[in-house]
């Protein structure tokens, strides 16, 4: 019994007979998994081991051979766990803050908002406001009449990922943590359980797959990211993606760099089984179907309460400094030399960047739904169906994901620039690096939502004579239909703010505002880079406002439904 | 009702939106900045009438990027960057050879020999203050390499990582040819004890210096100079020993689908017009035309001792002194 919530054994003929779009659904999967994800991993893999025609580890054994490569691995994986956890744990704190403390609908909005600062903007430009606040000499040092500490290396780096990344497990625990039926939890209490024992005998439990998504996203988030590292790493505190990423375009060494990564794919691997052996074992099905209308939150103890929102409200402030910092330095003529009021920079951003705005936008748009769509059917098919190599499908899904988005990027470069498969330079390899790299949130919060929703739901609409496609669309798309909203969000959200895989694909015909940005802070225009961050924070405010209300709305919905049985 | 079809009518969709035919008249890198390549390329199309198509990257990115895209060149020709830079792209074998119309304008040495590179402007390294932080600790601005040594810097310089940044390589390749290698190593050990940070980009460390986090380092004059001209309170200064200088190039890549265009800019990059243009809109390279006055004293540099450094003893050497400096200086 690996997956007790799977479909009772069928064998895979009759699983194909009573499901005729199950075939179809699986080869295209495959087909656009073996082009996106295999055959440029292949063509990489051609890169790094086959020299002069000949299998070798050359490139292999150099890098193993440094000691500054190996302190890098060590530290990367000190920095990925510290990060995770850090970040789960806070995530955690503001996903149980808005889903079970009472406040107004307003405060909810408010640090659901604030919290995605830090996701929709590139790392990069927080770390400019955290350096200046927290480095030497900084803003808040001297306010604070703290002395200098050791800013660049792990401790700026861990703090500007967690503060970055945090908002993913916030997002995916609060989807989970609202799924978690309150009666459980009023059971409990009216049992005669003390609040405490209630949130670590109950709810704590059933959170258990949320919490150990988060810490795979965070995880492999960390594990990937090379823009913080190499803004506030430094020359101590190596990490795998940036040496990857110096070793390719400071020392011109594809095979070096591609060899790098290759170490990078060790964690990153241990962390996915460890996660699927854990996960898949238990039993989360709270939404039966079988369960009376569902009764509001109650209080869970005021100290606790207490001390939940007094850490929400100080990150909060926190964060909100930090971006006002940014809005500052994008109205000012010249940061702490000349405070006139400008909108100079802003009318840079509309003529200059006019361009990377628009191509920005349409390239989100397009990746959005198209890897929303890829989302649902693949973390369907192998969360329900038990078919041949459903395993390896999620798997292969996933790994764009985990390995990091400079060799990504050049990998799609050396497969895609020549026949059969021609399209550097198009708007299709962009699309299609975000899709393919940034479905994992949706896969895994389709995933996440199926181990809670009953598969006999579903097997009650097939025994009343639905077909398989029917079911699936009226059945088991609405219930998954918060997770897939919360993963297009994600999606759109780093199709429209990730860097480290586009930085290779972006051409003179399709540019992006991180890519900007990134330009902008390289070339020393502070200011623009500033204003940059400030008119992308606000495209993806706005776009993702639209796709948070139908988040909202959907949940209403279900839960309304599940009101009038 | 199957959501294959939806998948499928998507993917061609994304594929016909995405494969429309571009024809373009000229299609570039820029290494140089955006703020200054926009200004150049505005010029050109002014004059000739082509049009162009162009994005910024650091050196190592646009050669990353040619190389990659080698059997399918994306662009026709590189702005900008360190010569040394073309120099690795030449063993990659994705230049093409040309020999600007006026190039025996510039003097033999800003040009590669067999004609694959053509430099446009010459960079010297400069040392890089903030002021406050000179008026504080009451010194003058460093005027040799080892005033760089003295305490009051210490935790205080930030310059670039080696390994990434064509501005760190050229801070080498001086200290090499001035003080011979070995001492040249010594001596960044010891400044190394005054390295708050080395930043991966070689204009990175100006800006900290410029807000007062960091005290000095060492940049391209055109990185420093920018800051110095945004009203930032910083001193620019040249160590007696001399400095190194480095050569911004431009080229034609191999398979250059508007090979004619990319001529026509060559040629207009040798051109008497363009130096006096980087004169006049303040683009801070000193053109490597010698008929052309620098109207802007601080790239006036006939009294900086500018040490010659060959581009092939670069290029020949960049990887050793890079895995030197890693293994011995800030290890």
């Amino acid at each position: 019994m690996t997956q007790p919530t799977a479909p009772h054994a069928t064998s895979k003929v009759s699983l194909l007979k009573r499901d005729p779009a199950l075939l179809p659904a699986l080869i295209a999967i495959w087909i656009s998994l073996a082009v996106f994800v295999l055959y440029p991993l292949f063509r990489l893999f051609l890169t790094t081991f086959v020299v002069e025609g000949q299998i070798s580890f050359t490139n292999l054994a150099v890098v193993l051979e440094s000691w500054y490569d190996r302190q890098a691995f060590v530290n990367s994986i000190w920095l990925a766990t510290a990060v995770s956890v850090a970040g789960t744990f806070l995530g955690y704190v503001y996903a149980f803050a808005v889903t079970r403390i009472p406040m107004p609908l307003w405060l909810k909005w408010f640090l659901g908002a604030v919290t995605t600062l830090p996701l929709i903007s590139p790392p990069f430009t927080s770390s400019i406001a955290l350096t200046l606040s927290l480095g030497p000499n900084g803003i808040l040092l001297k306010l604070l009449g703290i002395g200098n500490f050791n800013f660049y290396g792990f401790w700026g780096t861990w703090m500007s990922e967690t503060l970055t990344y945090f908002p993913v497990s916030f997002l995916t625990l609060a989807a989970v943590l609202t799924a978690i039926d309150p009666n459980l939890e009023d059971a409990g209490l009216s049992l005669g359980a003390s609040p405490g024992r209630v949130f670590r005998t109950v709810t704590l439990p059933l959170s258990v797959p949320g919490i150990a998504n988060s810490f795979l996203l965070l995880f492999a988030s960390s594990l990937a990211d090379f823009a913080t590292p190499l803004v506030l790493g430094g020359h101590s505190f190596p990490v795998l993606p940036t040496q990857a990423y110096l070793q390719i375009t400071g020392m011109y060494d594809l095979r070096g760099g591609a060899a790098l990564s290759f170490l990078l794919l060790l964690p990153a691997m241990a962390v996915y089984f460890l996660q699927r052996f854990w996960v898949g074992r238990k039993n989360y099905v709270t939404i039966s179907g079988k369960t009376g209308s569902r009764s509001g939150f109650k209080s869970k103890g005021k100290f606790a309460e207490g001390l939940v929102l007094a850490v929400c409200f100080s990150v909060t402030a926190f964060i909100l400094y930090l971006y006002s910092l940014i809005l500052l330095g994008a109205i000012v003529k010249v940061w702490g030399v000349d405070n006139t009021l400008t909108m100079e920079n802003f009318r840079y951003v509309f003529t200059h960047g006019k361009k990377a705005i628009i191509d920005t936008l349409t390239i989100a748009a397009v990746a959005t739904p198209l890897g929303g769509l890829m989302a649902v059917v693949i973390g369907y098919i192998a969360q329900r169906k038990r078919f041949f190599g459903n395993r390896a499908m999620e798997f292969f899904s996933m790994l764009n994901y985990a390995l990091p988005g400079t060799v990504v990027g050049i990998a799609y470069v050396i497969a895609f620039n020549e026949r059969p498969i021609l399209l550097t330079g198009t708007m299709t390899i962009l699309v299609a690096a975000y899709m393919f790299r940034y479905h994992a949130a949706g896969i895994r919060a389709v995933i996440a939502s199926l181990h809670q929703i009953d598969p006999s739901i579903e097997e009650a609409s097939s025994s009343l004579g639905a077909g398989a496609v029917r079911t699936f669309f009226r059945v088991t798309v609405p219930l998954m239909i918060p997770a897939v909203l919360m993963g297009m969000r994600y999606l759109f959200i780093h199709s429209m703010t990730a860097i480290s895989a586009t930085i290779f694909l972006v051409s003179v015909r399709w540019s992006l505002l991180t890519t900007r940005i990134l330009e902008c802070m390289t070339e020393l225009q502070f200011a623009q880079a500033c204003a940059f961050s400030v008119v992308l924070i606000l495209l993806v405010f706005a776009a993702t406002a639209v796709l948070m209300g139908l988040t909202r709305f959907a949940t209403r919905r279900i839960s309304g439904e599940g009101g009038r049985n | 009702m199957s959501k294959m079809r939806i998948l499928i009518a998507s993917v061609v969709l994304v594929g016909l939106l995405a494969s429309g035919a571009f024809a373009s008249d000229l299609n570039a890198y820029t290494i140089m900045p955006e703020k200054y390549a926009s200004q150049v390329f505005e010029a050109f199309t002014a004059e000739t009438g082509v049009k162009v198509n162009f994005m910024r990257f650091s050196s190592g990115e646009a050669l990353a990027r040619v190389v990659a895209e080698k059997n399918n060149p994306q662009v026709d020709m590189i702005l900008g960057g360190p010569a040394d830079t073309y120099e690795a792209g030449i063993k990659e074998g994705v230049f093409e050879q040309y020999k600007p119309a006026e190039a025996d304008m510039i003097p033999e040495r800003f040009r590669s020999p067999e004609n694959y590179w053509t430099g446009v402007g010459i960079i010297p390294l400069v040392f890089l203050t903030n002021g406050k932080f000179l008026k504080e600790k009451g010194l003058e601005a460093p005027a040799s390499w080892n005033a760089l040594l003295d305490p009051a810097y210490k935790n205080g310089l930030q310059m670039a990582d080696a390994r990434t940044s064509g501005t760190a390589t050229e801070r080498i390749y001086a200290l090499v040819k001035i003080m011979g290698e070995d001492e040249a190593f010594a001596y960044q050990k010891k400044l190394h004890g005054n390295i708050q940070m080395y930043t991966k980009s070689g204009a990175g460390g100006a800006m900290p210096i410029a807000t007062g986090q960091a005290a000095s380092g060492i940049f391209y004059i055109v990185d420093a100079l920018e800051i110095q001209q945004q009203g930032h309170d910083v001193v620019l200064s040249y160590p007696v020993e001399g400095v190194s200088f480095g050569i911004e190039a431009t080229g034609i890549l191999k398979g250059a689908k508007n090979l004619e265009n990319a001529k026509k800019f060559m040629d207009w990059a040798s051109s008497k017009t363009f130096a006096q243009l980087l004169v006049d809109r303040k683009i801070n390279y000193i053109p490597t035309r010698t008929d052309v006055e620098t109207t802007n004293p601080a790239l006036d540099v006939s009294k900086v001792k500018l040490v010659e450094v060959d581009v092939a003893w670069k290029g020949a050497n960049r990887k050793a002194f890079v895995d030197r400096w890693i293994n011995e200086v800030i290890k």
